[in-house]
């Protein structure tokens, strides 16, 4: 990889012009700037901007089966504020949030820990299992634990019936929360492990060397070097996984089908939205709840942020 | 930016080795055994979907979930049922799958490697902007993008073409973010000045020089953005009307809403989990395959960050 | 890192092009498309060319592709399985407000031909001759497509209600066929207490279509749509009290199951007995004999219990049209293969006997060999007449309202959610009838 580099450094710099770094080069070299980031921008125009100005656009009228589109300013925004099925989905996931999350980013620092402590017979193996699941679609994922979970052929029930004992229903409105949390974890813990994996990888040989030399056990050696070594990571994997879950809509969908009663057309603000725009045929609407939605995922990831650079300032 | 760290990283690497061989006698017997316990709650799943694929229907109900029945073996008969049910279509799935998912992945990885380079290198006037807008988006509900998308792209005429899945899955501000960082911190701004006072022009510059140092995180870009096209289900199920266009994920909940539906619906358990064991052997093979790229991709990528 | 302007020009910054490249894109695109509707009353003969789409879900259209394209064989029909019902009414919805990519012809069932009628979506197939069918389809069913000399779809099949039982269920417990809904909950009543694990029926809380039907016969008439901006809206009027006050006794006593239906645990329960009898409509006996073929010839029919002894009524669940949309660019060719599909003997015949589907013709209606198949998953009854007699007994004047996507998708929350928690289902009446009421005059429609 250094050679290409090496060999134009060693070019004889004799031929050359003498230099001018001049505020023409560096406005030359600012130019050229354009040229690599326009194809992404045009495509980022295309793909995110222009939908986005359509939706904002769109959120300011309301159409009706009878009376056809009028302007309706921010009446739809006013209406999302006192929208009880909004704020249910929304608190839902906030719940889902501060439950699943933690859960799934502690896991997935547990097993990293593990699989790179080097005590494990097999790292290899555990490593690539754990990761595994996030090789199945999402939608597969959802269908497969639909069936496990299913009274009918999962062998969950079938297990608490050879035991004599009721199996909870697993679909049933208690439960689906952490069902649909369960599902998701089994997806993803194992792609923020190998994140915080490879960051432990990555740790400078030195610091453990140092650690040796004072002597420190294998817990100390992680508490003191591994889990700081960790904390960005940790950071961008909590950011993503909040706004992950505040998405969340393949997992829900599919549970329709299989517990329909369950999960209402509100159940989360990414299941509403869809309902609002394609079963009430109400775009307007919908557009101004996704906007909302947005709204809520960046306070709640921006106070996340803030806590966490707090707590890291303090530390 | 921070050269020393990347040399440390390198170096680390055989002497941890070192540490290994030392520690190898202490592996513990406890720690081994949760820890395939935790292994056991990923595949058991996993291993069911295997077992029931070789069951026939009354047999999924009739049958523990576990156990395989060797005299009712029905793995070849559900796999032919698989592919031939429809016309079909279950190959037209995997071919539009690989199809949608290669051309996103290599389309986004070209942008986002382009682009990455261009935020990281140069300065220009508005970059702050633009970059702080773009990383913005990955906070945008994937909900907000696509409805208003599917409007547009129906004016347009591209819905329920090719087109409207492969458009939006190019656009990767994760990978153009993943990409900056990688870029600014992987390529020397000395060698980039050493070539220019050679007389290169950027173009070339990029070609020669940049894309070999950022190899790995080009290889993080195209896996990540491999696997979230081949898994993505809500972005073509809101584009596809046409069967004949969906991916894999759309098609099987398409198989699996049939059961549900009065008036020529019908049962189609077996095939909705044949089905799905066969759709996520290609992505697990290639997991299986390409483990080294994955694991120097986002080690490089994820440390950089 | 400041940033530099350099020789006195001002640049645009790459942003500020995107943003204009992407305010044009959003200004092209939302010019207004008005539908087009190539106003040709020309009828099509055996050479005219052409390619039209047709959505439906129904399998295996392909014979009566295959009849149709003997009579026109230049036409080609493209069939594609767009969703199932609500799947496919979203789809239609948003390709027809977005001026695109909508069909030529769509599978529409009764109870969404208003939701597309009041969008003026659909072709008047009158002046293409669809009127003179009017005499082939069954009354209440050609009421439902066709108004004012209109003719808005084709009736392809048709759902009348009846019962579907267990004769070895009912002799082991020494039941009676219920003829009334007061012996059906006596019934249900004594079953259960016999054996805890076997309900009567199974009363599904996500199948709103089930659900009206059963108000449908008795009586109830939710929705009354005269004018095209004034909706009716009765959801809870005394007829579907009734109704509601009745489930809501066996609800709660737990002498009826209240699993959703049409998943896994609801096909293994009809396979493994856990329900002595499902409330279903015509198109159901073939369905069961695909899906339960363990339980052969232990099945018989007989009309829905009554609410008052000697009644003869009925409700109906389900049933499609054809229709076709004003997108097409080819009216009188998709015209064409709409009527021929539901109309021409052949091709409906087909419908029944290859893809199960109940007839909508009144000839198939009076055909004797039709009435007189024996089937033996029935113990060689002939089902076909006793669901032929029931669809005489639907009652004609039943309406449908112009948004029923949102209507059933608000009972599965309201309704239907009480079934599961065993909760007030009067109350659940009265929020069904609320939202939907609000719905309406949010959409610009009054309600008296």
């Amino acid at each position: 990889m250094a050679s290409s580099a090496d060999t134009l450094v060693t070019a004889p710099p004799a031929a050359l012009p003498r230099r001018r770094k001049g505020p023409r080069r560096k406005a030359r070299r600012g130019r050229a700037g354009y040229l690599f980031v326009a194809p992404f921008l045009l495509f980022f125009a295309a793909a995110f901007i222009a939908p986005l100005a359509y939706a904002a656009y769109t959120s300011l009228f309301r159409t009706r089966l009878v009376g056809g589109t009028v302007f309706a300013g921010l009446q739809n925004y006013r209406e999302v504020l006192h929208d009880q099925a909004f704020r249910d989905g929304v608190l839902r996931m906030a719940r889902f949030l501060v439950t699943q999350v933690p859960i799934m980013l502690v896991l997935a620092v547990a097993f990293a820990l593990a699989i790179d402590s080097g005590r494990l017979w097999g790292p290899r193996f555990v490593r690539l299992s754990i990761f595994l699941p996030y090789a199945v679609p999402s939608a597969v994922a959802a269908l497969m634990w639909g069936y496990l979970y299913g009274p009918s052929f999962g062998p969950i029930t079938q297990l608490a019936d050879n035991l004599g004992v009721t199996a909870p229903n697993l679909l049933s409105g208690g439960w689906m929360l952490p069902s649909i949390a369960n599902i998701v974890t089994w997806e993803f813990v194992g792609y923020n492990m190998i994140i915080f994996y490879a960051v432990l990888r990555a740790i400078p040989a030195e610091l453990y060397e140092a650690a040796a030399v004072d002597g420190a056990g294998p817990v100390r050696v992680a508490v003191h070097i591994k889990l700081p070594a960790l904390r960005p990571a940790l950071g961008l994997t909590a950011i993503f996984s909040i706004i992950g879950t505040f998405q969340l809509f393949t997992e829900p969908s599919i549970m329709h089908t299989v517990a329909p009663n369950v999960i209402n057309r509100s159940y989360t603000p990414s299941l509403y939205a869809y309902n609002l725009a394609f079963t009430d045929q109400r775009l307007n609407y919908a557009a101004a709840l996704s906007f909302a939605m947005g709204a809520v995922i960046v306070i709640v990831t921006a106070a996340f942020v803030l806590v966490f650079s707090r707590r890291r300032a303090r530390s | 930016m921070r050269p020393a760290a990347t040399m440390s990283a390198q170096r680390a690497a055989p002497t941890v080795r070192i540490n290994l061989l030392a520690v190898l006698r202490r592996r513990s017997v406890p720690l081994t055994i949760a820890m395939f316990v935790c292994v056991a709650y990923f595949l058991l799943p996993l291993l069911w979907l295997v077992i029931a694929s070789t069951k026939s229907d009354s047999g999924l109900f009739n049958t523990f979930g576990y156990s395989v029945q060797t005299r009712d073996f029905q793995l070849w008969h559900n796999v032919r049922q698989v592919f031939s049910y429809g016309d079909g279509q279950f190959v037209r799935w995997l071919v539009n799958t690989v199809f949608y998912a290669v051309a996103s992945a290599g389309g986004a990885a070209v942008l986002a490697t382009a682009g990455g380079y261009g935020f990281a290198k140069f300065d220009f006037v508005g970059k702050r902007a633009a970059f702080a807008v773009v990383v913005v988006s990955i906070m945008v509900p994937g909900i907000a993008l696509t409805i208003p998308s599917y409007l547009l792209f129906a004016k347009l005429g591209i819905v329920n073409t090719p087109l409207s899945i492969i458009l939006p899955s190019l656009v990767s501000p994760f990978g153009i973010y993943l990409m900056r960082v990688y870029a600014a911190d992987a390529i020397d701004d000395s060698l980039l000045e050493a070539a220019r006072i050679d007389g290169a022009g950027e173009v070339r510059i990029f070609f020669q020089i940049a894309l070999r140092l950022l190899a790995p995180g080009v290889v993080t870009v195209v896996l990540f953005t491999l696997v979230a096209t081949w898994n993505n289900y809500f972005l073509p199920f809101i584009m596809l009307n046409d069967p004949s266009l969906f991916p894999v994920t759309v098609g099987l909940a398409q198989w699996n809403a049939q059961a549900s539906g009065g008036g020529g619906a019908e049962a189609v358990f077996s095939l909705v989990i044949t089905g799905s064991l066969i759709s996520v052997l290609p992505l697990a093979v290639a997991f299986l395959l390409l483990q080294r790229y994955w694991q120097s991709g986002l080690s490089a990528g994820s440390v950089k960050t | 890192m400041k940033l530099r302007e350099g020789n006195g020009h001002r640049r645009l910054p790459m942003l500020m092009l995107a943003l204009i490249a992407a305010i044009g894109l959003v200004a092209a695109a939302c010019s207004s498309t008005t539908p087009k509707s190539t106003a040709s009353t020309a009828t099509i003969s055996t050479s005219t060319k052409g390619s039209i789409t047709f959505w439906t879900w129904v399998k295996d259209m392909d014979k009566e592709v295959a009849l149709f394209n003997k009579k026109y064989p230049n036409i080609k029909v493209n069939v594609v399985n767009a969703g199932q019902g609500s799947d496919e009414y979203k789809k239609l919805q948003t390709a027809l407000k977005a001026g695109k990519g909508a069909p030529d012809v769509a599978q529409i069932e009764y109870q969404y031909v208003p939701t597309f009628t009041i969008t003026n979506s659909l072709l008047d197939l009158a002046p293409y001759g669809a009127s003179a069918l009017q005499a082939k389809f069954v009354d209440w069913a050609w009421g439902q497509v066709a108004k004012d000399g209109k003719v808005f779809a084709i009736p392809q099949d048709t759902g009348p209600m009846g019962m579907l039982y267990r004769q070895d269920l009912f002799d082991k417990y020494g039941i009676a066929v219920p003829k009334t809904w007061d012996e059906f909950a006596a019934a249900a009543k004594t079953l259960h207490d016999k054996d805890p694990k076997v309900y009567l029926t199974d009363l599904p809380p996500n199948e709103p279509g089930a659900y009206v039907g059963l108000e449908w016969q008795a009586g109830a008439r939710p929705f009354d749509v005269q004018k095209t901006d004034t909706v009716g809206v009765s959801l809870n009027d005394t007829a579907a009290k009734k109704v509601s006050a009745y489930w809501s006794g066996l609800v709660k006593d737990g002498t009826v199951a209240t699993d959703p239906d049409f998943t896994d645990a609801w096909y293994q329960g009809l396979a493994s007995g856990k329900y002595a009898t499902w409330l279903t409509a015509a198109w159901g006996p073939l369905f069961l004999q695909g899906t339960a073929k363990a339980t052969a010839g232990k099945w018989r029919v007989a009309p829905l219990p009554q609410w008052s002894a000697g009644e003869q009524a009925a409700g109906n669940w389900g049933g499609s049209t054809t229709a076709v949309t004003k997108q097409t660019k080819q009216p009188a060719a998709a015209a064409a293969f709409a009527m021929f599909l539901n109309s021409d003997p052949q091709s409906a015949a087909l419908l029944n006997t290859d893809q199960s589907l109940f007839p909508a013709t009144k000839a198939l209606l009076n055909d004797p060999t039709f009435l007189g198949q024996k089937l033996d998953f029935y113990g060689g009854q002939t089902v076909n007449q006793t669901f032929a007699d029931v669809s005489s007994t639907v009652v004609t004047s039943f309406q449908w309202s112009p948004f029923q996507d949102y209507v059933f998708s608000e009972f599965n929350d309201t309704v239907g959610a009480a079934f599961t928690k065993k909760g007030d289902l009067d109350a659940a009446l009265d929020s069904w009838q609320g939202a939907v009421v609000k719905y309406a005059k949010e959409q610009g429609f009054t309600v008296p």
